[in-house]
């Protein structure tokens, strides 16, 4: 199952500030990695695509739908994970942020539960049905997210950096999780080395696309792109 | 996250939230119809009493979340000592203890979704006249939600102050603080539009 991301003439500006310039963008691969330095405009991008807000300008499609505006078809369209799992898990308890979605869904409250119980059976933790939140570390947090996410069967899945900043066997650890997922990824990261099984990469600098294709063509010219600039002190610099 | 939360299971989480929420509104009620002393002591000391039943560790949470009342009966105290009215303060300090005593009890053994559920029940006249009643049921578990956030936030803002300032910090953290609060709800709300939003769904 492969989800089709059309993006045509895409400008985005918060407050007259332009963050997206004329992206054009049509991505049918099931796994898609989007790469860029930090304020390159990735995140954006995934808000974008999950139609958490809407273009200044052009369309993005998911499946043919515009997410923006029919947030009903979003809910099995298109998951998204965010950096930070704080912002966003909603409830107190494991099971209840995984039946939230659910419920979101339509489904009513016994159904819910039924399928909150299973995807928690599926990914071997039914014991952490009664949970709460706040005992968590970060790693189980961003684990609580990615379920309540599976949950919802989104044909496609958004991964707004959401492993950044975690150790080495947690990030491992949750990457086996991620293969509980079926359905298409579009991966933002600044990091290569979790994109090495990706068919597609799009390179993302400073609002416009730099350079989108086969992993390894892209992969190669953005590493040597940030170990130069990494010579220079941009840094310094101020804008806006 | 949400602080009122209990740090055991207990056996009234498996009570039905409504009936708790409507004891809990009875038993309130009668508190304020009572004036004698020694009945509104007894009832505290039951309240207590119920606090200890699921064990140590649960009175332990109950008493430290109790303990957040003590400026308002400071005050309530110095007022009444300072008027003389020894026994309409008495009554006070006793009637507010056991009311909010037994409303924290009834928030540590009840889910949040639970709460959610019973006031989608108390709005149902609301769908009837075709008022969506998913945002007032999501802004009520939201709030709730929201507030140990916002202690949370004070805490940091508090710390990040005291790493550089041998004072207390003062009003000039209020900015800050209101900024913060903002942000969260920015957060809160992009979370919640990830996830839907505000859809009604028709009855099941």
């Amino acid at each position: 199952m492969t989800s089709q991301i059309e993006i045509q003439d895409l400008d985005f500006a918060v407050e007259g500030k332009q963050i997206l310039h004329k992206i054009n963008l049509s991505l049918a691969e099931r796994r898609v990695g989007v790469v860029g330095r930090n304020g390159s405009g990735k995140s954006t991008l995934a808000r974008l695509v999950s139609g958490l807000v809407a273009p200044t300008a052009g369309t993005v499609q998911v499946n043919g739908h515009n997410l923006a505006k029919d947030r009903r078809a979003a809910l099995s369209e298109v998951g998204i994970l965010f950096q930070n799992p704080e912002h966003q898990i909603i409830f107190p308890t494991v099971g209840e942020e995984i039946a939230f979605g659910l419920e979101q869904q339509g489904l009513g409250k016994a159904e819910a539960e039924g399928k909150m119980r299973e995807v928690l059976t599926q990914f071997g933790l039914a014991h952490w049905h009664e949970a709460y939140v706040a005992t968590l570390s970060q790693g189980q947090k961003h684990l609580v997210t990615l379920m309540s996410v599976v949950a919802m069967q989104p044909k496609l899945l958004v991964l707004d950096e959401p492993f950044a900043g975690l150790d080495i066997p947690t990030k491992a650890q949750l990457n086996r999780y991620l293969r509980l997922y079926h359905g298409s990824l579009l991966h933002i990261t600044h990091d290569p080395t979790d994109l090495e099984s990706y068919d597609t990469l799009v390179w993302i600098d400073q609002g416009r696309i730099q350079l989108a294709g086969p992993q390894g063509q892209v992969m190669g010219a953005y590493l040597e792109a940030m170990h130069s600039e990494g010579e220079t002190d941009d840094l310094a610099h101020l804008t806006g | 996250m949400i602080s009122l939360t209990s740090p055991v299971r207990t056996r009234a989480h498996r009570w039905p939230a409504g009936a708790k929420l409507a004891a809990l509104a009875v038993a309130t009620f009668v508190l304020f119809l009572v004036q004698d002393l020694l009945v509104l002591a007894v009832a505290l000391g039951m309240t207590l009493g119920a606090y200890a039943l699921p064990g140590g560790r649960f009175f332990r949470a109950g008493i430290v979340r109790l303990k957040v009342l003590w400026p308002f009966l400071a005050i309530l105290g110095v007022w009444h000592i300072a008027t003389a009215t020894y026994a309409e303060g008495a009554e006070i300090i006793l009637r507010l203890l056991t009311t909010v005593g037994l409303a924290n009890l009834v928030t540590m053994t009840t889910a949040l979704s639970e709460m959610i559920t019973v006031i989608r029940w108390l709005a149902t006249p609301l769908r009837r006249i075709g008022l969506n009643s998913r945002a007032m049921e999501l802004a009520i578990a939201l709030v709730i939600r929201i507030l140990p956030k916002l202690i949370d936030n004070g805490q940091r803002l508090s710390d990040a102050w005291r790493a550089r300032s041998p004072r207390r910090p003062g009003w000039r953290v209020v900015v800050p603080f209101t900024l913060l609060a903002l942000d969260d709800a920015d957060h809160l709300a992009e979370a919640l539009r990830a996830r839907g939003g505000f859809l009604e769904h028709t009855e099941n």
